[in-house]
């Protein structure tokens, strides 16, 4: 069922390009129509998947993922619409649609494990997940930072001078989603380390491996506090150190390459207790 | 119907002669006065510092353009000799393609400036207020809004910066975003900076302070500005803290502005970006200035370079903006080409009408037999069933007739309709040589076809 919404992001990111190219309105309506259909369709499978399962589908990192892009999706939208710049779509699409194309690839829903109750976990999954979406907007608009603040200082002023909108309005666009992002990363690991000593705590916890690997040995748990570490010194440097500009770009870029690589790569094959 | 266009332009005429011809404040006299010369139907002025065109819908072409031509050289009061090598004419397809070039901004002095669609509106409505445009004219200007809308749209005709000044602000536009907030340092009293100040100025800029070497020329020259503040030499410093966009603009053939010292001014200032531009010559900034992170440093050479590469671009896109004029054009002459058919179509729907009357009136004879109560009611009744046939029946030919673009085949259409159904009132005026008849007849039958709109939707 992930296809349908894959396939419309994939038409949409189409128009979006199109869009970016040729800069023709009608084409960046029906884009966003596309994007909006797409959220709407995936908001569908999420909902029927809930309704199969009897809960959220959460908990392994196929869901995960495609939580993650239907937030991002969401995320993105709103910020289109409240920006009225759709310059970033096509830098944003092809992450939704990359991403999008793993839980459309492996349609199944996980059995959810028995220690994974009660509201914390709930809170710890659904904060991540939307800090992971800031960041990845974050990231997005600090790239097209960089790639005007180069044409600007180069002098050469073509491509994306003619479509960005200007550095300052892009320069804070970043702020604010780090800033945001950094809120729903502090809340989501304090909801997992209650939640673990929650965990430890239960009768079952002894028999299951992944609680007790719920420590900072684990590589999961300790990349998300490296990804945590990047963007706290990110905004200590913007607010104390007066960075800014280009290098809380690159900043935000590496702190969401962490990200992508704590979601898909260390969630398949490395981490011992997140693997549920 | 013909469209007709007599005018000049930049392309064709000087700029004393285009100052002599200038309608400027005198529109609606024009107006008038091609109105009560009766050559033609329909009439629209279009002045501007680089053109003088009559638009003019007439029956008879060759009458009309020489009227216009005379009337150019009537009213300004030139010698029809000086003017008419400059003047030019087309007419049809061709005025309604240079008029949507026109529009687009692709017959301007410079390609794609914005203000000529506004004043193509302007025109437009000044000659709806003087009600001189009809039904022909009317349509054509309003097919030129939307082909110049389009190219504005769905081109880079109209993108980009093309003067030096408008260069500089449209970066600090896409440095700043908004330019509400911002503070302006002007270095340097002379002719240069003052302008640029103002300019600035004009833009919305919060602030704008100047200094000078000589306190008194600064303190004068703000004045001069109006609004502007001047701040003595010694306190440069503190004034480039505190500003967003400086520019430089002093004859002192010396640096002014060495990196080390743009160093110096930046730190405090942490990460707030600062545009300076220097159109100094020799410049007043040390260029490798431009190497600080957030310094943004350009030359008056830099500017003009960009204005060449925006020139280029929207040269660029000349080919992709003619091609929405040709589409346009297109559009407009399909609409042109199916009023040829409304003669044909009025004559067919009074011919019906005729007949229905007269089966009414003989209806009306055999309704008598009725109780006079149930009279007017059956009477009604009748007279609606018998209407909405005749529009059931004339729908289909009328939008088939209207539907095709071909004029050869409209014409032909219309001669076998006109035999078949023996239709007389369209050749019941006198005939004129050299003119089309449905064109000649549409005038004169105008009128029916407004009161025929609101019975076809019934």
């Amino acid at each position: 069922m992930n296809v349908v919404p894959l396939a419309l992001y994939a038409v949409a990111f189409l128009a979006y390009a199109w869009h970016f190219t040729r800069r023709n309105p009608a084409v960046g309506q029906t884009a966003t129509i596309l994007l909006v259909a797409g959220a709407l369709a995936h908001t569908f499978v999420i909902g029927m998947q809930t309704m199969e399962a009897g809960h959220v589908p959460i908990t392994g990192p196929t869901s995960a993922i495609s939580d993650f892009v239907w937030l991002l999706a969401l995320a993105y939208l709103y910020t289109e619409m409240t920006t009225d710049e759709r310059a970033m779509g096509v830098f944003i699409l092809p992450l939704l649609v990359v991403l999008q194309a793993i839980p459309a690839m492996n349609p199944s829903i996980e059995e959810r494990a028995p220690v994974l109750q009660g509201p914390l976990f709930g809170i710890h999954v659904s904060s991540l997940l939307f800090a992971y979406a800031s960041f990845a907007l974050a990231c997005v608009i600090g790239i097209t930072y960089v790639l005007l603040f180069k044409e600007i200082k180069a002098k050469h002023l073509g491509f994306f001078y003619a479509r960005l909108p200007s550095l300052q309005v892009l320069d804070r666009m970043n702020q604010r989603a780090i800033v945001i992002g950094w809120i729903f990363l502090t809340v989501g690991i304090i909801a997992g380390v209650v939640f673990a000593g929650q965990a430890r705590a239960l009768p079952s916890a002894a028999l299951d491996p992944r609680v007790q690997a719920m420590s900072l040995g684990d590589p999961k748990i300790f990349v998300a506090l490296l990804c945590w570490a990047v963007y706290s010194f990110e905004l200590f440097a913007a607010r104390r150190i007066g960075w800014g500009g280009r290098r809380t770009a690159y900043l935000s870029a590496l702190g969401f390459s962490i990200v992508l690589l704590n979601f898909v790569p260390v969630s398949y094959f490395l981490t011992k207790s997140h693997n549920f | 119907m013909h469209i007709l266009v007599v005018g000049l332009s930049h392309r064709t005429a000087p700029v004393d002669l285009r100052e002599c011809v200038d309608f400027k404040g005198r529109v609606e006299a024009a107006l008038g006065a091609l109105a009560s010369r009766g050559s033609t139907h329909e009439a629209v002025v279009l002045s501007t510092c680089n053109r003088a065109e009559v638009y003019a819908a007439s029956d008879d072409v060759g009458t009309a353009r020489a009227d216009l031509a005379a009337f150019m050289s009537d009213f300004h009061g030139v010698d029809p000799a000086n003017l008419s090598p400059h003047l030019y004419d087309l007419a049809d397809l061709d005025s309604a393609r240079h008029l949507f070039r026109v529009a687009a901004g692709l017959d301007s002095l410079v390609v794609g400036e914005p203000q000529i669609l506004g004043q193509v509106k302007e025109a437009h409505a000044l000659a709806t207020g003087a009600q001189t445009v009809g039904p022909v004219l009317n349509r054509l200007f309003h097919s030129s809004f939307a082909a110049g809308k389009r190219v504005r749209t769905e081109t880079g005709l109209a993108a980009g910066a093309v003067s030096v000044s408008f260069a500089a602000v449209a970066l600090a536009r896409k440095i700043f975003g908004d330019l509400k907030r911002r503070t302006v340092l002007v270095i340097g009293a002379g002719e240069m900076g003052k302008l640029t100040a103002q300019h600035m100025k004009s833009q919305g800029v919060q602030q704008v302070t100047i200094v000078s070497r000589t306190m008194a020329h600064a303190a004068r020259t703000a004045e001069l500005i109006g609004g502007a503040s001047a701040a003595p030499w010694e306190e440069m410093d503190a004034a480039l803290g505190a500003s967003d966009i400086v520019i430089t603009a002093t004859g002192a053939g010396t640096t002014i502005l060495t990196k080390s010292h743009l160093e110096a001014v930046m730190r405090p200032r942490r990460n707030r970006p600062l545009f300076i531009i220097d159109i100094a010559m020799p410049r007043d900034v040390e260029p490798a200035a431009g190497e600080i992170e957030q310094v943004f440093l350009y030359n008056i050479d830099d500017l003009q370079a960009t204005v060449r590469e925006n020139l280029a671009r929207r040269a660029s896109e000349v080919l992709s903006a003619e091609a929405i004029v040709t589409e346009e054009v297109g559009k407009f002459v399909a609409w042109l080409r199916s009023r040829v058919a409304i003669p044909t179509v009025v004559a067919l729907r009074q011919k019906f009408e005729i007949i229905r009357r007269a089966e009414l009136e003989r209806l009306d004879f055999k309704l008598s037999a009725l109780p006079p109560d149930a009279r007017p009611e059956a009477r009604a009744c009748v007279d609606e069933i018998t209407r909405l046939i005749i529009e059931k029946l004339l729908l289909t030919p009328t939008e088939q007739l209207k539907g095709l673009g071909d004029h050869d085949r409209v014409a032909a259409y219309s001669e076998a309709l006109t035999r078949l159904f023996g239709l007389t009132s369209s050749t019941d005026a006198e005939p004129e040589p050299g003119t089309q008849r449905p064109e000649r007849v549409e005038g004169r039958v105008e009128p029916f076809r407004a009161k025929s709109r609101p019975s076809n939707r019934g």
